[in-house]
């Protein structure tokens, strides 16, 4: 132990660069794992986020909330399903917008995009949780996207014809989708929107239908059930939207490549460091060892060194990590994950140790009696 | 440098775990490349194909094609200053497609592009109703010359005439008709979205010999404003995400690349100190601290050279494996080229740090001086 600390306090370049490679993997991992979560809860927060426990999708929607148009026939088959307690109509489009107030969409204010979501019923398709103010009790009204708006912002809809002019009334955390600010209005609010976006519009459909299933029946059997009954149905839970939306699986798919990769290369370059010390350290490995120091505490020291080096690697990379999350990238969030901080921390330290294993069998290996013959590690 | 090489052939061993490391490093910067291209040429490619110079769009529009709505009042403004000639409409409609011996709820995402200006690879004379051309990446998805595609929940029926290269848009395959098919499959399948007659989502406009940027400012004049006229690239550059994306790829790249320096100043650090007593030897004998250096610097040229074809060879591997329609990662020979050049860059500046190592070996401790 005494010696471990003092070969790293004599050897502060070689260490410490490896602390510093250690340090730098671990902060790309964690900010990566952070812009995971951001992006994602980006795309498809405002879906988590709203109350209805079912959304009905058109198939032809691809899960998309603004690619799924439904039709009225569609429409009167999903509300006549027997499992069927209660259904509302909602609705999402982006529109060009002007932000007036103290939000943060409202620094582009000369024709930003937001996202619009209509519903028609308050527990099927408003926010489920707000961070601040209340619902929408009239025409006009808005909740918006925390840290995108703020209470008593305006919003102009810009559009060919004369968009509503919207005023937000409360925020809702996480609630974003397609990465864009988002509110949540009552419907015809939403219509007045989109038929302001497009006059040529001959109607406008709803994208899904938000329903809640009758006492006694599951989310899963009511999706069954309406699944079962129309083949243009696409009905998800809650959850099921979220995680399969559109671009939803490819971003989880790249980053567990990337995590992968990274995974690998922190063992390797402390494996490798650790296996060449050892290799260097040979003859005095086999001089100690012929003194009397036993195998055991030869790798013990090793070990010290692999945790000391991970550990403060560990260290930098999330104190690192931890400033960055105090400020804004681009238009995303990163969240400080201490679950994840814990998770990666627990996953690497063992990692780095088990690649530490080479040089405990090649220290293990020493024969003391090679001290009378010059020759050491075999 | 003889001995140097010398070295690297008699003892590979030394070599092999830092050859490892870096080619895992190199696989790493060659995905987040190849993600990072991928990610840009699925969301740009009908952009990029257009054989245009400028793109008009609605002023309320805020460059969205999706937003953008231009009736024929300003269409006839636009020509007024670009020539009727050089001026064709752009309609875009994101659908699901059905291909004949799918299931009913397997569809295919695509986009259909209703245009007049031919994009690059096409004939110039628009096909006729009913009829596309389909982006290559859509053959994956079993389409084929002839094929007959289902779009959306009405079933427009459209048959597929030929192919063109690289003109995907928001990640998905496009498919590209006339104008008046655009229109018609619109109106069938997404009534809230039907554009008018003569109405277009955007102008493409072929700037000719005139100054595109001086073009712009004119047409936006003409139609007092009720159109926002942008450069092809300008247009990529307004599509949501594009550069958020890019810059927080290229951060990710850069660290990446910094560690890369990092490995290759460890490992190389650890060699000179190992190789100390030997360098006293051979400057003792004549030898340079700058021809030592060299020797050390050649070695770390050549494993990197060799991490990086191991990484070129695990891209192209990986890009061959990945089923189509997963990742969206593509293989670039200039993003394959970049990544080497960070690469060797980073082997010379690791290297760099044992210099001074190098340099402060003293003869006289040859013979225990």
């Amino acid at each position: 132990m005494f010696l471990a600390l003092r070969e790293m306090r004599r050897a502060k370049a070689r260490f410490g660069l490896l602390m510093a490679a250690v340090a730098l993997l671990v902060f790309l991992i964690l900010v990566q794992q952070a812009l995971q979560a951001s992006l994602i809860t980006s795309f498809v927060g405002a879906i988590e986020r709203q109350s209805a426990p079912v959304l009905v999708f058109s198939v032809d929607g691809q899960r998309a909330l603004q690619g799924s148009a439904i039709s009225p026939e569609l429409e009167e088959a999903v509300r006549a399903v027997p499992e069927v307690a209660e259904s509302g109509r909602i609705g999402q489009g982006t529109f060009t917008v002007e932000v007036e107030g103290g939000g943060d969409a409202a620094s582009g204010s000369n024709g930003s995009e937001a996202a619009i979501i209509g519903y028609e019923a308050d527990d099927l398709g408003a926010p489920d949780e707000l961070s601040e103010g209340r619902l929408p009790e009239a025409e006009g009204e808005a909740v918006g996207s925390a840290g995108d708006f703020e209470v008593g912002d305006t919003v102009q809809v810009v559009a060919g014809d004369e968009g509503p002019e919207l005023t937000v009334v409360g925020l809702a955390e996480d609630a974003q989708i397609q990465v864009s600010p988002t509110l949540f209005v009552a419907w015809p609010d939403y219509e007045a929107a989109a038929l302001a976006d497009n006059p040529d519009a001959s109607t406008i459909p709803p994208s899904v239908i938000g329903v809640r299933p009758a006492d006694g029946v599951t989310d899963e059997q009511l999706t069954d059930r309406i699944n079962a009954v129309d083949d243009e149905a696409d009905a998800l839970t809650r959850a099921e939207a979220a995680e399969e939306a559109p671009g939803v699986g490819e971003v989880r798919m790249s980053f567990q490549v990337i995590f992968l990769l990274f995974a690998l290369v922190v063992p390797l370059v402390s494996g490798l460091f650790f296996l060449i010390v050892t290799f260097q350290k040979s003859r005095s490995l086999t001089l100690l060892r012929a003194v009397g120091a036993s195998g055991g505490v030869l790798v013990r020291s090793l070990l010290v060194q692999v945790v000391l080096v991970i550990g403060g690697g560990l260290l930098i990379g999330t104190a690192l990590y931890a400033l960055l999350t105090l400020v804004e990238v681009g238009s995303l969030t990163l969240r400080f994950d201490i679950a994840a901080v814990a998770v990666w921390s627990g996953l690497l330290l063992l990692l780095g140790l088990v690649s530490a294993l080479v040089s405990a069998r090649q220290v293990l290996a020493i024969d003391p009696v090679e001290a009378t013959t010059g020759g050491g590690v075999r | 440098m003889k001995l140097a090489l010398r070295e690297l052939r008699r003892r590979p061993n030394r070599f092999a775990v830092a050859t490892v490391v870096l080619s895992l490093i190199a696989l790493l910067l060659m995905f987040l490349g190849g993600l990072l291209d991928g990610l840009t040429a699925g969301s740009t490619g009908a952009l990029r194909a257009q054989q245009a110079d400028l793109i008009v769009y609605s002023a309320t529009s805020d460059e969205s094609l999706e937003r953008s709505r231009l009736t024929p009042e300003i269409r006839a403004g636009v020509e007024s200053v670009a020539g009727e000639d050089a001026v064709g409409g752009l309609g875009t409609v994101q659908l699901g497609a059905r291909l004949d011996g799918r299931d009913a709820r397997d569809l295919v995402p695509v986009v259909l592009i209703g245009y007049e200006t031919a994009p690059r690879g096409l004939p110039d004379e628009v096909p006729g109703e009913g009829e596309v051309y389909a982006d290559e990446s859509l053959r994956a998805e079993g389409v084929e010359e002839g094929t007959t595609v289902q779009l959306g929940p009405a079933r427009t029926e459209v048959e597929v005439i030929g192919f063109l290269d690289d003109s995907r848009y928001s990640g998905q395959g496009t498919l590209w008709g006339s104008l008046d098919t655009w229109r018609e499959t619109v109106a069938e399948n997404r009534p809230g979205e039907q554009a008018g007659e003569g109405v277009v989502q955007a102008l493409v406009v072929q700037a000719g010999d005139a100054d595109p940027a001086a073009l712009a400012t004119e047409i936006d004049e003409a139609t007092d404003g009720a159109t926002s006229t942008v450069t092809v690239q300008g247009a990529i550059d307004a599509l949501p995400g594009v550069d958020q994306q890019q810059q927080v790829f290229n951060q990710i790249i850069g660290v990446t690349v910094l560690i890369a320096i990092v490995v290759v100043a460890l490992f190389f650090a650890l060699i000179t100190v190992e190789r100390t007593a030997l360098y006293g030897v051979l400057k003792a004998v004549g030898a340079s601290s700058l021809y030592l250096f060299a020797g050390v610097l050649l070695q770390a040229l050549v494993v990197t050279l060799l991490a990086a074809t191991v990484g070129i060879a695990a891209s192209l591997a990986v890009d061959a494996l990945l089923p189509a329609g997963g990742i969206p990662f593509v293989v670039q020979p200039a993003r394959l080229i970049g990544s080497v050049g960070y690469l060797l860059l980073a082997a010379v500046i690791g290297c760099a740090l044992s210099l001074r190592r190098v340099l402060r070996v003293d003869p006289a401790s040859a013979i225990g001086g």
